[in-house]
């Protein structure tokens, strides 16, 4: 029993240890100006993801990526949760009426109550990322089993993803788009399998939170 | 050979296998009930300075939508939406609208009702500018198991009723409201529906909300009937 668990263990320390990570292409454009050079300050930045189309959302947990990037390389920008955004200033920005253009925030801004919520929010930039990653591709096939002498699967599985997105940056000061950026990343991952499944994944989503994040904090922050 | 002990606990556990295999043979037989429970954020709205009298049905206050499987290897779903829908709209009406009068009955039942409870009489029912009366007309879902697609989605349609305080129509409309739920949220098929109700829920909060003053007899009517025009005091509720 003793020595079926220490194989067990040394099966999974393998395993983990080949758990390697596939290749991702990464293409990123940007187009920015009026860059805020001592940073956004005491002022806050909204991140929004799109979610108007009818075939795909903005991913929640992407938007909430890209947030949590550029928060944890500057400290200092403050970034309202887009949840939290959403609730506040329920229902105009909601799929159905979240301003597609920053002349709509103009209208938005003619109603008292808005432009008291937003003056006390303080938000200086608001960002809409737009975009997903989808699986594109996928091929293989895998069959695992269970039996007395214990669990095993063999096979081969391999997938590529592909993401696409935009970042469109509107500055609340003069109600006008500041910047786009663009990243479009690619990436196979596989799955062989003797006995134990070795996931070999390509982090193509995490690539394009990077690729945005990165960007986004070098507009936002003075430190970079 | 087994003693008698060996044989009751031989007994007790076929018992409680037995009973452990007919929990889930029902519960694989059972509906797929959802009931749609959600707090709304409070709507940020500058209210139309009108007084609404809102009728909300009994039907629509506990509306229910139920499917029943084409196939006997489906299970059907009820999906409860009625105690979300009056949060919701109360939520929203409560904001767009300077004064809000609920009513349990409408004008011209009221005289036929004898116990009418909290209900405003036709002696006590204060001034009020029209009434307002949304209701449920359909309900569809769609789950991944059904399209292939990858998310759990609800529609809802409303037919919305704008009468004059006699019931005399001012207008008639109706509305739509959408909800998706992708399936990567990893909930099991009832929370997703329950997560697509409260989206689609949202969404017709928003677009009651924003749309009301845009339909074209609402906007008349409400350049008619300015609170700050003809005050509500000057034929109000004693």
């Amino acid at each position: 029993m003793k020595l079926t668990m220490n194989l067990i263990r040394n099966c999974i320390t393998f395993a983990g240890a080949l758990a390697l990570q596939g290749c991702v292409t990464a293409k990123i454009d940007e187009m920015t100006y009026n860059r805020p050079e001592a940073g956004v300050g005491a002022s806050s930045v909204v991140l929004l993801g799109r979610r108007h189309a009818s075939d795909y959302d903005t991913e929640k947990d992407f938007v909430q990526c890209v947030r949590q990037h550029i928060q944890r390389r500057d400290e200092t920008i403050a970034i309202i949760q887009e949840e939290a955004f959403l609730d506040q200033l329920y229902p105009w920005f909601e799929p159905r009426t979240a301003p597609m253009h920053p002349s709509a925030i103009k209208e938005l801004l003619g109603q008292p109550a808005v432009a008291n919520k937003l003056q006390e929010l303080d938000t200086q930039y608001m960002i809409w990322i737009d975009g997903n990653t989808e699986r594109v591709d996928a091929a293989g096939s895998m069959t695992c089993g269970v039996g007395p002498t214990g669990a095993g699967c063999f096979g081969f599985g391999t997938w590529s993803d592909a993401s696409n997105y935009e970042a469109v940056i509107w500055d609340f000061s003069n109600l006008a788009e500041v910047g786009r950026i663009n990243t479009s990343t690619s990436g196979q991952s596989y799955m062989p399998a003797v006995v134990i499944p070795i996931p070999i994944i390509a982090p193509v989503q995490g690539t394009a939170c990077e690729g945005i994040g990165e960007q986004l904090l070098q507009f936002l922050s003075a430190s970079y | 050979m087994l003693d008698s002990t060996t044989i009751a606990s031989k007994m007790a556990q076929l018992r409680g296998l037995f009973v452990l295999s007919l929990s889930l043979l029902l519960s694989a037989c059972g509906a797929n009930q959802v009931v749609v429970q959600s707090q709304f954020p409070k709507p940020v709205l500058d209210p139309l300075p009108v007084k609404v009298g809102v009728f909300l049905s009994e039907e629509f206050k506990t509306h229910t939508f139920v499917d029943d499987p084409a196939e006997r290897t489906e299970r059907s779903w009820v999906v409860e939406t009625g105690a979300a829908q009056v949060t919701l709209w109360q939520s929203i009406l409560t904001h767009l609208f300077e004064q809000v009068v609920y009513l349990d009955a409408l004008p011209e039942n009221l005289d036929e009702e004898e116990d009418v409870g909290s209900t405003e009489s036709s002696a006590e029912l204060p001034r009020i500018d029209a009434i307002l009366i949304p209701t449920i007309a359909d309900l569809q879902y769609a789950i991944p198991a059904q399209t292939n697609s990858k998310v759990y989605e609800i529609w809802l349609k409303y037919d919305v009723t704008l009468n004059n305080p006699d019931m005399s129509p001012i207008s008639e409309w109706s509305m739509t409201a959408y909800g998706k739920t992708p399936e990567a949220f990893m909930l099991g098929a009832q929370e997703a529906v329950e997560a697509a109700a409260v989206v689609a829920l949202r969404d017709a909060g928003a677009n009651f909300a924003v749309n009301f003053p845009k339909v074209p007899a609402v906007q008349t009517w409400l350049q008619k009937n300015r609170i700050d025009a003809e005050p509500v005091s000057s034929g109000g509720k004693p």
